[in-house]
């Protein structure tokens, strides 16, 4: 109850009622937030495919880590801003949603990932270059990686599936009947 | 005769209500991989991101990942379209994103990769190639989700 009342309020905002109620910045807002979810995805996935050894295996770990490292924060900024003004002008809808609960999950783990993974394995990729073979935990933080993010993905995506009993959400896409 | 059988495979695909968010999923995390992986080509033609990799290289690293992102786009998008071909042959941001994607996808094989895989091409055809193909690609992740709003 709590959480739903900072939701309504949070929707209430001039900005967020904005948002809802005008045609196209909706869409724009939600194209922006999967346009980036692409650079930014593209981004993570090399990074995951160098580490596991099966991309640009004759180039070093570490071009490839600190190359994309403040891309990545940047594309990370901007996806999660386009986020949260979408689930902002909706707020109160996304409260009973599970979906939405399970991705918030995913990402709190992608936190998670983070603060074990960077002191040994993306904070210092020149020591990965060092070692005659990729270590372990560099392909594990890799193949989480890519479990996590598939994982926040795919809940954000079923988000517009989800219909509370008696009611009918906005953004519901199902194809129409025949 | 055509009808009929499209309404029989629509009929199989929404017999179940997962069949289309799950296809959709694949979907959307095979587009977000493809794309993206194309985008650090188009980054690196501008001079950002792998600087330390020539384009040619990221060109040759990313290609058969690119290839199998785009392989399982293709095969989940007809599923999608399947499920209710009359509507989206209707829908004016379908029609705009099947348009983009045509030309996204010839200039991907033909112009950018010709651009990107020459190390010796000219600094403004590498800049138009990377500022080309970005737009288009993020023009067909625009109309594709517009479908859903047109």
């Amino acid at each position: 109850m709590f959480i739903l009342s900072i939701f309504q309020w949070l929707q209430s905002t001039d900005i967020m009622t904005f948002i809802r109620e005008s045609g196209l910045t909706y869409p724009t807002i939600m194209s922006t937030h999967l346009a980036c979810i692409a650079v930014f995805g593209g981004m993570i996935v090399i990074t995951d495919l160098r580490l596991l050894g099966w991309a640009f295996q004759d180039r070093p770990i570490a071009d490839i880590v600190n190359g994309l490292r403040w891309w990545k924060r940047l594309g990370f900024v901007v996806m999660v801003t386009m986020g949260f003004l979408l689930f902002g002008s909706k707020a109160a809808e996304y409260d009973p949603n599970p979906y939405f609960w399970t991705k918030m999950t995913f990402l709190a783990l992608v936190g998670v990932h983070a603060l074990i993974f960077r002191p040994s394995v993306y904070n210092h990729p020149e020591e990965l270059d060092a070692s005659p073979v990729i270590p372990t935990r560099a392909k594990v933080a890799a193949a989480l990686s890519l479990i996590l993010w598939t994982g926040v993905l795919c809940n954000g995506r079923l988000i517009g599936y989800y219909e509370p009993p008696g009611q009918k959400g906005h953004v519901v896409v199902t194809p129409a009947s025949n | 005769m055509l009808l009929i059988q499209t309404n029989a495979i629509a009929d199989a695909l929404n017999s179940s209500e997962w069949v289309f968010p799950i296809t959709e999923c694949f979907h959307i995390a095979a587009f977000a991989w493809s794309i993206g992986l194309i985008a650090l080509v188009d980054f690196r033609l501008l001079g950002l991101g792998l600087k330390r990799e020539t384009a040619s290289q990221v060109a040759k690293a990313t290609a058969p990942w690119t290839l199998l992102g785009l392989a399982v786009v293709l095969l989940s998008g007809p599923i999608l379209f399947l499920s209710d071909p009359r509507m989206y042959l209707y829908n004016p941001s379908f029609r705009f994103k099947i348009g983009a994607l045509v030309i996204a996808i010839i200039f991907n094989y033909t112009i950018h990769r010709k651009v990107a895989l020459s190390d010796s091409s000219s600094a403004a055809a590498r800049v138009v190639t990377g500022i080309v193909s970005l737009a288009l690609w993020v023009s067909v992740v625009f109309g594709g989700l517009f479908i859903a709003f047109a």
